[in-house]
């Protein structure tokens, strides 16, 4: 168990070490920082984006962790929403037939649409602050969420259900002590899927108006060439992403215990 | 006259009948079950007696006929206490929250319910498991947690679906043995599907064996046999035991045949 730990965090380090060498090779080869930058440049340029120097405040007023924090905000933010729209949506889906043959082919229809398509609506009706962010994430966030539930609540075990309703449950009691638990793990991949859909759509929330916020950043570095910032940005964002899901992750195997016993 | 009918039986089929489609499962079938009884239903595999207790639960509704439960139409959840093949337990609560579940159901007070759910584990001979997950103990201790939630239904009515068919034959006999103390303790009306004759004549008060699609009592047998006081091997070793082991046996194969 522990040596198979350790070889597969051995075998990662070991992959991360080509891959960096890898980079290296190219950039110095292409001799193009714009078109690859090196490894040392973007190293660099975490150093100046994460502090006050020749008194500019990081990078466009902000420094990266600022950057980040409001990105991650606004990620926490419309997934939250998106998370509790696509659950609530996701029970009446599974309960109702009529509602999920309604509303199926929506969800399917706004799933299919790439976030910055919708965006440019956003911004006619909510303007350029905040509102159209949040509405983007979350409409991004919602569909995973409430397809996930609404199959687990469709196909909530007859077994347990009939047993438990023999036991006296009414309606609420069988949704609340059956359906839901039940439908819990598929709930939470749901969630981490929605969490990762939100992820790469913050870039394409933060294309107008997005600074500060990785995306923004990124989207300033690109204008102005600044490969380095770009390739800084995406590193900030998978970075933390990994973060998110490894967080998730565990959250999922302490609530769900009984995952893959029953 | 509907009042001393509700007294005296604590189920009552009339004319019952019920068909899937063209197929006739039950019926028809008139039989009262008065309270206390330990009623089984015994019948080759496919002979409808499931299906018999399931019209009792209030799960299926009758073609025509129909069966009351205390005078009233049966609904899931306001007749009886059920037991299932599988133990058909919550995995996402403990031992005792699966009993507590029932109580909860019946409004019973989160103290009262506190008391009682430990109550109803040593019932069934269990010590020591409500705070452990349903996964870490055995398919027999699991039967147990199933049988001492159906108890905790404030209906003393029982249903029991070949309850021990899935457990291997050392647990199926102790779980015999303590399900026939347990039901003469506390006296409830037991109505017991099952393939097994000897399990029939074990545990029953009464036994019906039931003819094959679709099922009708072929034969309606009391059994005579001490409910209390006596040993199981004792009680299997009764010359009266081995006969009406007979008897039942032959019913079962001929109405098999039929």
């Amino acid at each position: 168990m522990n040596a198979e730990w350790g070889r597969r965090i051995g075998l990662r380090v070991v992959a991360i070490a080509v891959l960096g060498v890898l980079w290296q090779v190219t950039a110095t080869v292409m001799d193009n920082p714009t078109f690859i930058p090196s490894p040392a440049a973007v190293w660099h340029r975490l150093i100046q984006t994460s502090t006050v120097h020749d008194g500019t405040r990081g990078y466009s007023g902000h420094l990266l962790i600022e950057h980040l924090g409001v990105s991650l905000r606004r990620i926490l933010i419309g997934s939250a929403i998106g998370v509790a729209g696509g659950l609530v949506l996701g029970v009446v889906m599974g309960t109702v037939g009529w509602i999920r043959v309604v509303t199926e082919p929506v969800v399917t229809f706004v799933r299919a649409l790439p976030p910055l398509a919708y965006f440019s609506l956003f911004i006619i009706w909510f303007g350029i602050d905040e509102t159209p962010k949040l509405w983007l994430l979350s409409i991004a966030a919602l569909p995973p969420v409430a397809v996930a539930t609404a199959a687990a609540v469709h196909n909530a075990p007859t077994a347990l259900v009939e047993a438990t309703r023999a036991l006296g449950a009414k309606r609420w009691q069988v949704t609340r002590d059956v359906v839901l638990p039940n439908a819990l793990p598929e709930i939470f991949t749901g969630i981490r899927l929605a969490v990762g859909i939100a992820y790469s759509s913050v870039v394409a929330a933060e294309t107008i108006n997005g600074v500060p916020g990785i995306g923004g950043m990124v989207r300033d570095a690109q204008r102005y060439s600044q490969t380095d910032v770009v390739v800084l940005g995406l590193f900030a964002i998978g970075l933390s992403g990994l973060a998110i899901d490894a967080v998730l992750r565990q959250a999922e195997t302490r609530l769900i215990p009984w995952r893959g016993r029953a | 006259m509907s009042s001393s009918l509700k007294t005296e039986h604590a189920v009552e089929i009339d004319g019952v009948e019920h068909r899937y489609g063209a197929v006739a499962a039950v019926g028809p079938v008139d039989l009262s079950v008065p309270a206390g009884a330990f009623l089984v239903l015994v019948g080759a595999s496919g002979c409808g007696k499931s299906t018999l207790l399931r019209l009792i639960a209030g799960f299926e509704q009758p073609t025509t006929g129909t069966v009351r439960i205390d005078g009233k139409i049966p609904e899931p959840g306001r007749g009886a206490g059920l037991v299932f093949q599988q133990p058909r337990l919550l995995p996402w609560k403990t031992v005792g929250g699966n009993v507590e579940l029932a109580l909860r159901y019946a409004g019973v007070s989160r103290e009262e319910r506190a008391k009682r759910v430990p109550e109803l584990l040593e019932r069934v001979g269990l010590h020591d498991v409500a705070e452990r997950r349903v996964w870490q103990i055995s398919g027999g201790q699991q039967q147990r947690v199933a049988i001492a939630r159906a108890l905790a239904v404030p209906n003393p009515l029982l249903l029991l679906d070949e309850p021990f068919a899935a457990l291997d034959a050392l647990t199926r006999e102790r779980l015999q043995e303590d399900l026939r103390q347990v039901t003469a303790e506390t006296g409830r009306t037991c109505v017991f599907v099952t393939h097994s004759v000897d399990e029939a004549v074990f545990l029953g008060s009464r036994v019906i064996v039931l003819t094959s699609r679709p099922g009708r009592v072929a034969l309606d047998q009391d059994i005579d046999l001490p409910r209390t006081g006596i040993e199981p091997d004792e009680l299997r070793g009764l010359p009266s035991y081995a006969a009406l082991r007979a008897t039942i046996g032959h019913a079962v194969r001929d109405a098999a045949t039929v």
